[in-house]
């Protein structure tokens, strides 16, 4: 293996590091936040469906637990590797912290490849995994949640695991947990309606009001529905969305300028998210090529699909209204083209605060099932704007005073918050 | 069954609707009466002068006049007749034969003067009828007396095992027979003989001129010219005793009673071998010889023996198939009763010697393998097929000659364009052809079986389905709905028979027989008629589910599937979605022989890939409709059947399995997975077992398509596997020198050719595994997105390091979606040792189905293993020609290589052959047109002869564009061809890239695309007749300017372009110059 080849371990250090240098962090503190508090390498032998016994690798890594009990997912992965957990352990402290939930970082994983295992196998991996680790998680401790390659069904299996083991219920230490066996409502609308909270309160202080301001927006999955759904509500139009078509294996951009309908095109809308073309013309919707949405002459962008969708060279055509990107989907934009972003003062709200709807609905799930008593959805969406609310007002303030980028007041933030708790305890 | 033989010398006269129903009538009676009579024949509980006592009373009623209708039936001493019955001048008698000797008659008598017809008093098909009850009731006789002596023989037996005396036995029989028939002593007798005397005895010798053989003696002194003598017969008493006695000095016991046995037997189906026997016998006359057989026969095995594997393969012969190895198999399998069966089925024209056609034999064929192997595998009991009428291969002849359009079978010899031209004419001229009225009858007999059950009409030829050969989809099959009046139903059945027939003349199926030179086989086309399996829900009628399912896997999506572990393809409703590839909806998918590993695990994926449209037959409107699964179960889900046994719910990103009472079909989002179905049922454990059994009867890899009503299931056709030429498995040349080797793969092959490689596209492994930031990945992704829109289609392959399309992290694999590789012919993983591992590739999973319906090809290679062939100087050291196929991304050509093949391989293409069997690939540089180096042409018909002519054509044609643009009229500069015109690729759909460099003014370039556009129309009319595809112009034009070269803008770039750059054409000499 070479030296000089992508880590994402390495990269999220070198991030670190960036950020550590502006908020002049202390030597000891950014030695510890530099690298993991914990990490756990064990084997889990399986006795698989025709009797051979096959032993697995499996991590835990806790980046962080100054802030609260370590939050973070279980990936199953036929190439996983301790720097990738390591890693993204150290990116779910950072984003914890932005929205000032009381959670640290954390990220687990096993090397396997769910699809070539049965179901039954797959049950006694994850109840192995638990009986490796269980000693070192709980509600208190370090809360696993459903990754890559895991689902609600794979909590379920290591939940009961867990809780045989230590012979009580506690819910409270795994999250994405399906709806009354432990999981929260308003888990489907909590990132669409987070992007949507924290561009509310963007355009307060632009001074913009919601009605005036006409918005683009890429994708028409969960995210976006919801976004258009919450943004209309405000008074909002959104004019153009695009969405991925399966037939065709490309992308369409579907217009109408006086704003869209989501409840005409969900009509239209195939299970998989693919809107009918032909439907839609006749609905009078105007049909683009995908990569429109971009240069369509409104006020907002918000890309809520895919990585790498907004860059240096696309950056070029869009309309000179736009005012603000929302980043409803993760790393949605290339470091060249947030240069040319912040060139032409457009106000980015970062991916890790404006999808972090989805982890603050995973704290409250977890909040609930550590008391056992569960909200109504309209509270957990009132609390969830609540606390986006208050989270983008500190970076925004940080923004402000400081006249930083949008993206590294997050991360300033995000890691001053975790440094002060590692002083505070006297850690460093 | 007798009735089947009624329609045989119908002999309809047109006339008035009055007389057609006077007719019709009297064909009721005359069926009802042999009815009646047929019911009281098969009462074995009543004595045979009950049966002759009441028979008489019934004739009467199927003739026209019953009321002064008398009949008498004399058998041997005995008489039986209706009271009145008397002698008179209107009469009609037929013997009743046993054995073809008269022992007794039946008669008829009209008492008055009856209205006379042209046939006489009596109409040719009451003296049939007449005949027919002579015949059967002679038939049942003889039966009855072999019970009897079988019977006597058994209560003797029975009493002999106690009396332990066994040297009675034989003698018993003996005694019996002498007692009741004693021509089948002599025969016993005669062979009995015959067989002492080629033992050895030579006692027998001296019997053997008493029962009249030619003796040995005359023989030994050499064969004289004169006939032998006959010798009278001595009297059969002494002759028995005679021969008896000699075989109880010479036999044991119990060897006298098994010969005496067999040879009893023997006797019994005598005539059934007469009538196979006889060359010019007609299917009639066979089948009334098959359902005599029965009624003697039935409920009772045959023991081994000559004849019988004899009369076996005569009727195979006959009814499947000529071909020795099937018929080597199939004898194992079907007995002879088993004909039996399908011969009441059968619609047949007069004097038909037909064939079943492919599809039937191997439905039948399967049928009976299954049956016969329940025993060992009591789950195999469970299979059914469905209710199937067999319209046999020579009617259509006979349909086409009572139409007088036999001039259609030189059809084949024309032209294509020609035969494209008639292709509808023929549709409607066949349309308005009738068939002749008793085959209308028998259809109409069909119908009365099949009642209002809706029908699937499949063609069933003699080139389909042939063992080994692929010969499938090519001739139409066709749903009814088969609701409304009898006559309406008939209607649409003859009209779905004949547009089966038509697609025989059909261009395409024409065209493919020419590829693999079976046109000069003499093709002809059987008819299955077969019961739609299903059930009625809502409007619609349909299987609960339904699809194909393969012995031999050829698509694995986990190294721990076997190919031997097959793979099962399912659908809800009808099976047409399972069978065809749509690229866009995707049936479940699962390996019998490893249920549990399915190919997606991740429930939004399970959802993605999951069934999304139902194919059904809409009674109401009597139509194939194809409708979306989930508006379906919606509004239908109650009444679906096991439907918590077809979907699971997808709720909170979880696949849940319903319980039968909990499903909200208004509310829950419900995807179709089988998942009840296949954990909760024996189906998976069912197929398995029928795909192992039938693969091991058959010798060779099969596929059967299925279907279920919910309750039972259904086979519905059973034949060699076959997934057309590209999936076959290729033979693996040995010849390949080391410099045009490219790769070996001896892991995880599948079956399948490629050979029109021109490009490849090479993600290097251990730059890819080198690359320092991420955006490096993303962009190599991004690159191979760009070439998949770039590259022509299919001619190009995808090779690179890991796990394509790996979510989760993109060092692990380029990180493509499927729209980034969707016009690869192959994709090919590489495994490269790492620091001492090798990593797992991920058998295209993240797109595994996909790949499978859009037929891409998935292989996997491990270049470090030993014995393996990876020729790393070649992906390294050609031309990289990224750079100027993607200037933008000039800076990755470290990363990916894009390898124009024939332009550095001295116009070598790649292929790529790959053979499960032996569980080997090679991917190497050959010519595009030979044939591949080391293989014979094939014999087979498996793959279609190389095409150019495509290209050449559209070559020609641009060539004469070209020559007559007026370069000065048109103010055209240049001319020039691109794409597949110019690189060879062009198929029969491809359009013609033409190129105009053009330096005129406005009404110039108006004038110019008019000019053009004309011949673009033109071209595609006469595209359409050569191929069949239409398109409404086939030029695809590009005009550019000095400008436009200049900068490089728009096409302007394939002037002088390193991939496929356009081609300069002459232009139109200018005289003046």
């Amino acid at each position: 293996m070479s030296d000089n080849r992508y880590n994402p371990y390495e990269t999220a250090q070198a991030q670190f590091d960036v950020i550590a240098g502006m908020l002049e962090l202390e030597s000891g503190i950014r030695e510890l936040l530099r690298r993991p508090l914990r990490e756990y390498h064990f084997t889990i032998p399986v006795r698989m469906d025709n009797g051979e016994v096959k032993v697995f690798q499996g991590f835990r890594v806790q980046h962080n637990d100054a802030r609260g009990p370590a939050k973070g997912g279980i990936r199953f992965h036929p190439e996983e590797t301790a720097d990738t957990v390591r890693a993204l352990a150290m990116w779910m402290t950072w984003k914890c912290s932005v929205v000032d939930i009381p959670l640290g970082g954390g990220k687990g994983g096993v090397i396997c490849d769910p699809r070539s295992l049965t179901d039954r196998e797959q049950e006694r991996l994850c109840r192995g995994w638990i009986r490796q680790i269980s000693k070192d998680i709980g509600p208190n401790r370090d809360v696993p949640a459903p990754d890559v390659m895991t689902s609600a069904k794979h909590m379920l299996w290591m939940l009961d695991e867990f809780e045989t083991i230590n012979g009580e219920r506690l819910p409270g230490v795994i999250t994405g947990k399906p709806v009354g066996m432990g999981g929260s409502l308003g888990r489907k609308e909590a990132t669409g309606f987070g992007v949507i909270y924290t561009l509310r309160e963007a355009l307060k202080e632009l001074n913009l009001k919601p009605e005036n301001m006409t918005a683009s927006i890429q994708g028409f999955g969960n995210v976006a529905q919801h976004a258009v759904q919450l943004f209309r509500e405000l008074g909002g139009t959104v004019s153009a969305i695009s969405c991925w078509d399966h037939k065709d294996c490309n992308s369409c951009t579907y217009v109408k300028k006086d704003g869209i309908n989501p409840k005409e095109l969900c009509e239209i809308t195939d299970p998989y998210g693919g809107i009918d073309k032909e439907k839609a013309a006749d609905m009078n919707y105007q049909v683009l090529p995908g990569d429109e949405w971009i240069n369509q002459d409104v006020d907002i962008l918000i890309p809520a699909a895919l990585e790498n969708q907004i860059t240096a060279s696309n950056m070029q055509n869009i309309s000179k209204r736009v005012k603000v990107i929302a980043e409803g989907a993760n790393g949605p934009t290339t470091p060249a083209a947030d240069k040319i972003i912040s060139e032409k003062g457009i106000f980015v709200i970062p991916d890790f605060l404006a999808n972090a709807g989805g982890v603050t609905c995973s704290y409250f799930e977890q909040v609930q099932s550590n008391m056992n008593y569960f909200w109504e959805k309209e509270e957990v969406l009132e609390k969830l704007d609540t606390k986006m609310t208050s989270a983008y007002k500190a970076v925004s303030g940080l923004d402000r005073k400081r006249k930083l980028y949008m993206r590294d007041a997050a991360y300033v933030i995000a890691i001053n918050r975790v440094a002060e708790a590692v002083s505070a305890r006297g850690w460093a | 069954m007798p009735a089947a033989g009624l329609k045989i010398t119908m002999n309809e006269k047109p006339a008035g609707k009055e007389y057609v129903l006077d007719v019709l009538k009297e064909r009721a009676k005359e069926l009802n009466c042999l009815y009646l009579v047929e019911e009281l024949l098969s009462r074995r509980k009543l004595s045979l002068s009950e049966i002759f006592g009441r028979i008489v009373n019934i004739i009467p009623s199927g003739l026209r006049f019953p009321d002064v209708c008398k009949a008498r039936l004399v058998y041997e001493k005995n008489s039986y007749q209706t009271t009145g019955f008397r002698s008179s001048s209107w009469m009609f008698s037929s013997d009743i034969k046993i054995e073809e000797k008269a022992v007794g008659k039946v008669e008829v008598c009209y008492l008055s003067n009856v209205p006379r017809t042209e046939e006489g008093v009596f109409l040719e098909r009451e003296q049939k009828l007449i005949k027919t009850i002579a015949g059967r009731i002679g038939q049942t006789v003889l039966h009855r007396k072999m019970d009897q002596i079988l019977k006597e023989w058994d209560s003797a037996k029975k009493e002999l095992s106690e009396t332990e005396d066994t040297s009675r036995e034989w003698k018993i029989i003996v005694d019996l027979l002498n007692r009741t028939d004693q021509g089948m002593l002599l025969h016993i007798c005669r062979k009995m003989i015959n067989y002492l005397f080629w033992s050895g005895v030579e006692e027998a010798a001296g019997v053997l001129h008493k029962i009249g053989s030619k003796s040995i003696e005359s023989f030994e002194s050499g064969e004289v010219n004169a006939p032998s003598l006959r010798k009278p017969l001595e009297d059969i008493v002494i002759i028995s005793e005679k021969t008896f006695k000699i075989a109880s000095k010479h036999l044991s016991d119990s060897e006298i009673v098994l010969r005496v046995k067999k040879w009893i037997q023997e006797e019994k189906y005598n005539f059934l071998i007469r009538t196979v026997d006889r060359v010019d016998a007609s299917l009639s006359e066979i089948i009334d010889a098959l359902s005599r057989y029965r009624n003697i026969f039935e409920n009772q095995s045959i023991s081994y023996s000559p004849t019988e594997r004899w009369l076996k393969v005569a009727l195979i012969h006959r009814f499947l198939s000529n071909d020795l190895d099937f018929i080597n198999i199939a004898k194992q399998y079907i007995e002879v009763q088993d004909f039996c069966r399908i011969a009441d089925k059968m619609i047949y024209p007069p004097g038909s010697k037909g064939k079943l056609g492919g599809k039937s034999t191997g439905l039948f064929f399967g049928q009976q393998i299954l049956d016969k192997t329940a025993a060992q595998f009591p789950i195999l009991k469970s299979v059914k097929t469905p209710k199937t009428w067999y319209i046999t291969a020579d009617e259509m002849t006979e349909f086409l000659h009572h139409n007088n359009l036999e001039e259609l079978k030189e059809q084949k010899y024309k032209e294509l364009y020609e035969i494209r031209i008639d292709y509808p004419n023929i549709i409607q001229l066949m349309k308005n052809a009738s068939f002749t009225p008793g085959i209308i009858k028998s259809l109409a007999l069909a119908l009365d079986d099949f009642g209002e059950r809706p029908l699937i009409v499949r063609s069933s030829s003699l080139l389909e389905d042939r063992m080994g050969a692929a010969f499938s989809g090519k001739y139409k099959s066709l749903f009814l709905s088969n609701q409304g009046s009898k006559q309406q139903r008939l209607e649409a059945l003859t009209d779905a028979i004949i547009e089966v027939y038509s697609s025989k003349f059909c261009p395409d199926s024409i065209q493919y027989r020419s590829e693999r030179g079976l046109l000069d086989f003499p093709e002809e086309m059987g008819i299955m008629i077969q019961e739609v399996v299903g059930t009625q829900i809502g409007d619609y009628y349909m299987p609960l589910y339904a699809g194909i399912a393969f012995s031999s896997n050829e698509f694995r999506w986990s190294p721990r599937i076997r190919r031997e572990d097959g793979l099962l393809r399912i659908v809800p409703g009808l099976g047409t979605r399972a069978v065809d590839r749509l690229s866009d909806d995707f049936p479940v998918l699962i390996s019998p022989g490893q249920p549990e590993l399915r190919t997606n695990t991740v429930p939004e994926e399970i959802k993605h890939y999951s069934p999304g449209k139902i194919d059904l037959i809409n009674l109401k409107t009597n139509s194939f409709e194809t409708v979306d699964v989930r508006a379906f179960i919606r509004k239908h889900g109650d009444e679906i059947p096991e439907i918590h046994n077809l979907v699971s719910i997808y709720r909170d990103n979880q696949i849940l399995k319903p319980s039968k009472l909990n499903i909200d079909f208004e509310n829950d989002d419900l995807v179709v997975t089988f998942d009840g179905l296949i954990s909760k049922t024996p189906l998976v454990k069912l197929v398995s077992r029928i795909l192992k059994t039938l693969q091991e009867k058959m010798g060779t890899p099969i596929d059967i398509e299925f279907a279920s009503d919910g309750k039972d299931f259904y086979l519905l056709q059973c034949r060699a596997q076959s997934s057309g030429a590209a999936s076959s498995a290729a033979p693996i040349p040995k010849d390949i020198t080391d410099s045009d080797m490219l790769f070996t793969a001896k892991k995880y092959i599948s079956n399948g050719r490629i050979d029109n490689i021109s490009h490849i596209v090479y993600v290097d492994p251990d730059a890819y595994n080198k690359i320092s930031r991420k955006e490096e990945y993303v962009n190599t992704g991004k690159i191979v997105g760009l070439l998949n829109s770039i590259l022509p289609k299919r001619q190009f392959i995808l090779m690179g390091p890991g796990r394509w399309g790996s979510r989760g992290d993109i060092r692990l694999g380029v990180p493509v979606s499927y729209s980034d590789i969707n016009n690869t012919a192959a994709l090919i993983e590489i495994a490269r040792k790492k620091s001492g591992y090798v990593p797992e590739l991920s058998f295209g999973t993240h797109f595994f189905q996909d790949l499978v319906e859009a037929d891409i090809r998935y292989l996997p290679l491990y270049p470090d293993e030993k014995d393996i062939v990876f020729n790393e100087m070649f992906f390294s050291g050609r031309e990289n020609i990224l750079e100027k196929v993607l200037p933008d991304y000039a800076s990755y050509s470290d990363i990916v290589k894009v390898i124009d093949v024939p332009k550095t391989s001295r116009g070598k293409i790649l292929k790529i052959l790959m053979n499960a069997d032996l569980s080997e690939a090679v991917g190497f540089l050959g010519s595009p047109s030979a044939a591949v180096p080391g293989r014979q042409e094939p014999e087979d018909y498996g793959e279609p002869k190389i095409k150019d002519e495509f290209w050449r054509w559209r070559y020609h044609m641009a060539k004469c564009i070209a020559s007559r643009i007026d370069p000065k009229r048109f103010g055209v500069q240049g001319f020039y061809v691109f794409g597949s015109t110019n690189n060879t690729t062009a198929g029969p759909a491809s359009d013609i890239d033409i190129l105009i460099h053009f330096r005129g003014n406005k009404s110039q370039r108006k004038d110019l695309e008019q000019w053009l556009e004309g011949w673009s129309i033109c071209l595609a009319e006469l595209n359409y007749l050569k191929t069949g595809y239409s398109a409404k112009e086939l030029l695809d034009l590009h005009i550019v300017t000095d400008e436009d070269i200049k900068n490089k803008t728009s096409y302007a770039v394939k002037i002088g372009a390193v991939t496929d750059p356009a081609h300069p054409l002459e232009l139109k000499k200018d005289s003046e110059k």
